[in-house]
């Protein structure tokens, strides 16, 4: 009996150290937010704006940083610029909005990590009078200034468009019995539901009752690995003649498999611009893709703030940045190659 | 080990038996009443649960509603008052209005109006959100009243949604509408004691858009979804079924619709009911049955422990009872199959007991017995010359012989006076008369007393035997044998013992 306590014990404490060494682990993962720094000379004399982005080690946001480095060199101001390596990092934009207004921001353009978590700071950062701009996501207080961000009920909307345009333009008739596979990247994600809800608002109004989209909604929890099982899974449906992808992962998962198995009676209408769909927009396929504009929220951040600095007060709280659907028939158009030079 | 254990008697096979079978019964009958009971009360809480959420859900949807309609009442009574005064130009009325009124305390984000021409009186953001989320087209849906999607303001950064009424101008139709935050409908869904239990949508039916008002996901407040993914994926395979169901009542138009399922173990009650004025949109409540049946649950529980200390307050009854019984039925039974004086068997219990014994070995077919029947000799004289204190010790003693002697492998029996008949599992006369020898070596050293004078009396007995089933198949014919076996052995002058013999 005192051996199987023994080894009872012996397990649990190791389960134990697992755990804590596992735990530890994940928060070692994520490296900490690091001090701000600057994105272009530094000027006596001119105004201090403060970016604060989700990630830094996202191509998606180091647009958005490049977007705040041009408004500061064309509106003549400092901009500053730090975040996080993780969206779960709040914490660390916290910290980071203290350190902005210890360091004497005249403005904070920031990219909350937590729509929820973060309106607190958020709050009392405002009442501190210093200037909100808020960039890509908006939080749930009224203690900002202005959101710059995508309207994303509005960007999925445009996909089913696009999707119902491409079908229709490759000879699908109204009364054709067809199927649509969708497939989301993170099923818990805002940004995506509004994605899909825009999709399905337009799809249900706009689509003829005889496409149908298929109930099984795939989730690849950002892997494309899985994507492109889920794919070859949706493949498998007789009629499938379109498929959405609602972010980049479930676009490149879409675009590889269609292209692998020369599928180009179907469309793919995705979000953002990986190699993977740029490859079937530049071929023979049918394809289109819709590109947000983080560039201008934070290139437009940086005049507001200049705006609001100045004791300007904007009517809205909300700008929809809109976006772009690139496809062979855009591809070439001032302001698709305008946001493809910024992707 | 007691011999005498072997010697089961017909009537004491059953006897501990029985009180095991009886106890196993009464378990059976037990286990089975507490699984009727426990199915019952599951299915009562169950038929309970469903049913109060049902209602509940049912409760929400209206008072939802009921709210939604006396906001759209005030719009329309704004709408009157507002035409009593016959103003012709909606621009300056609007310019009024936008400039007196920024909504505070009245509820609504921004009013405006459209005139017949259809041109809109707005802000300059509000026309771009006409243009994005075709408000226009809803406006025409008013009689008297439309109500917009909800869609994310460009003045406030929230979610809203407008309010649309006919509107008379200067004898002109025209609309106003009233753009009010999401909030209100939110507060409007908000059930304090079903707080983190209840979630709320309003949903529309063509789209299976969703956007929740209430819920434990503070993330997910206000914002859009898709009930594809958040209402049907979760839901079990064997319920997808009723869902589907439900939902297509929904696509149908029906006012109401309910649907049960269980995502995992948990069940839900769902029931949704057509928004009023909000065309195609209805509100959804979900309300998970466990958070109702906690209450039931521990009920359940309560009377659960109640039963298992009934029970076991029973089995210790049940057995102390047992013990009680079997230690008193022991006294009696000794104070009824006793000799008083000697303890050894008295002639009614064992003729009895030899009946039963002897019945059970004639079923068996198995062992022999015999029967051996014993008289002091010359009893009286003892008695005569010592006393009937020194016969008393003189029968105890030799009654005791014989129970150390047979006792282990028979019934030992007084049956009157100086008379003790003995039945000894065994039909081996050999055996049994090295027995009645040793008895004759105990008997002799039996004294009357130990007074000196009592030393040279030498206590004989006489014993005449029959073998079963060799003499005899039944006890009365038994008794016969050895009786007159015993009269031989006195004719032939006592002391001495002898068989029966068939003539």
């Amino acid at each position: 009996m005192k051996r199987i306590v023994v080894v009872l014990t012996g397990i649990l404490c190791l389960l134990s150290l697992f755990g804590c060494s596992k735990r530890m682990n994940e928060e070692q993962s994520i490296l900490a937010a690091p001090d701000f720094k600057p994105l272009n000379s530094v000027e006596d004399g001119r105004k201090n704006v403060y970016l604060i982005v989700k990630n830094l080690d996202s191509s998606y946001w180091n647009v958005m940083i490049e977007g705040a480095k041009d408004g500061g060199d064309d509106f003549d101001c400092n901009v500053y610029y730090s975040g996080t390596y993780a969206e779960s990092d709040w914490k660390g934009q916290e910290r980071l909005l203290d350190d902005a207004v210890a360091a004497g921001a005249d403005a904070i353009m920031l990219a909350p990590d937590d729509s929820v978590r973060l309106s607190e700071k958020i709050e009392e950062t405002y009442k501190k009078e210093v200037p909100i701009i808020l960039l890509d996501t908006i939080a749930n207080t009224d203690s900002y200034d202005i959101c710059y961000m995508t309207d994303n009920l509005i960007a999925g909307q445009q996909a089913a468009k696009e999707m119902i345009s491409q079908l229709k333009k490759s000879g699908v008739a109204d009364s054709e019995s067809i199927q649509i596979g969708l497939q989301l990247g993170v099923a818990s994600s805002q940004t995506i539901s509004e994605r899909l809800a825009g999709f399905f608002k337009y799809w249900s109004s706009n689509a003829p009752k005889a496409w149908e989209i298929i109930p099984d909604i795939k989730c690849n929890d950002g892997i494309l690995d899985k994507a492109v099982d889920c794919a070859e899974e949706l493949m498998e449906y007789p009629r499938l003649r379109g498929v959405f992808g609602t972010n980049n992962s479930s676009t490149s998962g879409f675009a590889r498999v269609v292209k692998k198995h020369g599928r180009k009676d179907i469309v793919v209408v995705g979000f953002d611009y990986s190699e993977d769909i740029a490859k079937l927009i530049d071929s023979d396929y049918m394809a289109a893709t819709i590109l947000q504009k983080q560039y201008y929220m934070s290139y437009t951040g940086v005049e507001t703030s200049l705006k609001l600095i100045s004791g300007e007060h904007t009517d809205v709280k909300f700008v929809d940045m809109g976006v772009v659907v690139v496809n062979k028939d855009t591809i070439n158009q001032k302001e698709v190659q305008e946001a493809l030079q910024h992707n | 080990m007691n011999k005498k254990k072997n010697m089961i008697l017909p009537n004491e096979l059953g006897k501990n038996f029985s009180f095991i079978r009886m106890l196993i019964i009464y378990l059976a009958i037990c286990g089975i009443g507490v699984i009727v009971l426990l199915v019952s009360f599951n299915g009562l809480i169950k038929r309970h649960d469903n049913k109060l959420t049902g209602d509940i859900c049912s409760l929400v949807t209206e008072k939802m509603n009921s709210s939604i309609s006396y906001m759209t009442s005030s719009v329309v009574n704004m709408a009157a008052g507002l035409s009593a005064h016959n103003y012709s130009d909606l621009q300056e009325l609007y310019d009024i209005l936008s400039a007196n009124s920024n909504g505070k305390g009245s509820g609504y984000v921004s009013m405006g109006f459209i005139d017949e021409e259809d041109n809109i009186y707005a802000s300059k953001t509000e026309l771009e959100e006409f243009e994005k989320w075709n408000l226009l087209d809803i406006a025409k849906l008013a009689n008297p009243v439309s109500i917009s999607a909800p869609y994310r303001s460009g003045k406030t950064g929230q979610p809203v949604f407008t309010l649309f009424t006919n509107y008379n101008y200067g004898g002109k139709n025209g609309y106003l509408f009233l753009t009010y935050p999401l909030e209100e409908i939110q507060h409007m869904a908000y059930v304090e004691s079903l707080t983190k239990d209840s979630e709320i949508w309003l949903m529309e039916a063509s789209s299976d858009n969703i956007i929740q008002c209430a819920g434990s996901n503070r993330y997910f407040i206000g914002v859009w979804d898709n009930a594809l993914i958040s209402l049907r994926k979760p839901i079990n395979d064997n319920n997808q079924k009723d869902y589907v169901a439900w939902k297509d009542k929904m696509n149908k138009g029906e006012r109401t619709a309910t649907v049960t399922y269980n995502i995992g173990r948990k069940t839900y009650t769902q029931v949704c009911s057509k928004i009023d004025f909000m065309y195609g949109w209805y509100v959804v409540v979900r309300i998970p049955s466990s958070s109702l049946s906690s209450a039931m649950q521990q009920f359940r529980l309560s009377v659960l422990i109640f039963l298992g200390i009934l029970f076991i307050a029973t089995i210790i009854m049940f057995i102390v009872s047992h013990r009680c019984e079997a230690r008193e039925k022991k006294v009696l039974e000794n104070l009824s199959i006793q000799d008083p004086l000697t303890s050894v068997l008295n002639r009614r219990a064992f003729d009895f007991t030899a009946d039963q014994y002897l019945g059970y070995l004639g079923k068996t077919l198995k062992n022999e017995a015999s029967l051996l029947f014993i008289d002091v000799d010359y009893f009286k004289h003892v008695n005569d010359r010592f006393g009937h204190d020194a016969g008393d010790k003189i029968l105890k003693e030799f009654s005791a012989a014989l129970q150390e002697i047979f006792g282990n492998d028979g019934y030992v029996s007084r049956y009157g006076g100086d008379e003790f008949v003995v039945l000894v599992q065994n039909g081996d006369k050999e055996v049994i008369s090295g027995q009645l020898e040793l008895l004759q070596q105990k008997a002799a050293a039996i004294k009357p007393s130990d007074d000196e004078e009592c030393q040279d009396f030498v206590l004989t007995f006489s014993c005449g035997a029959a073998v079963f089933p060799t003499d005899a198949s039944d006890l009365k014919s038994l008794q016969a044998g050895a009786d007159s076996a015993l009269y031989i052995v006195k004719e032939n002058g006592r002391n001495g013992f002898g068989w029966y013999e068939q003539s």
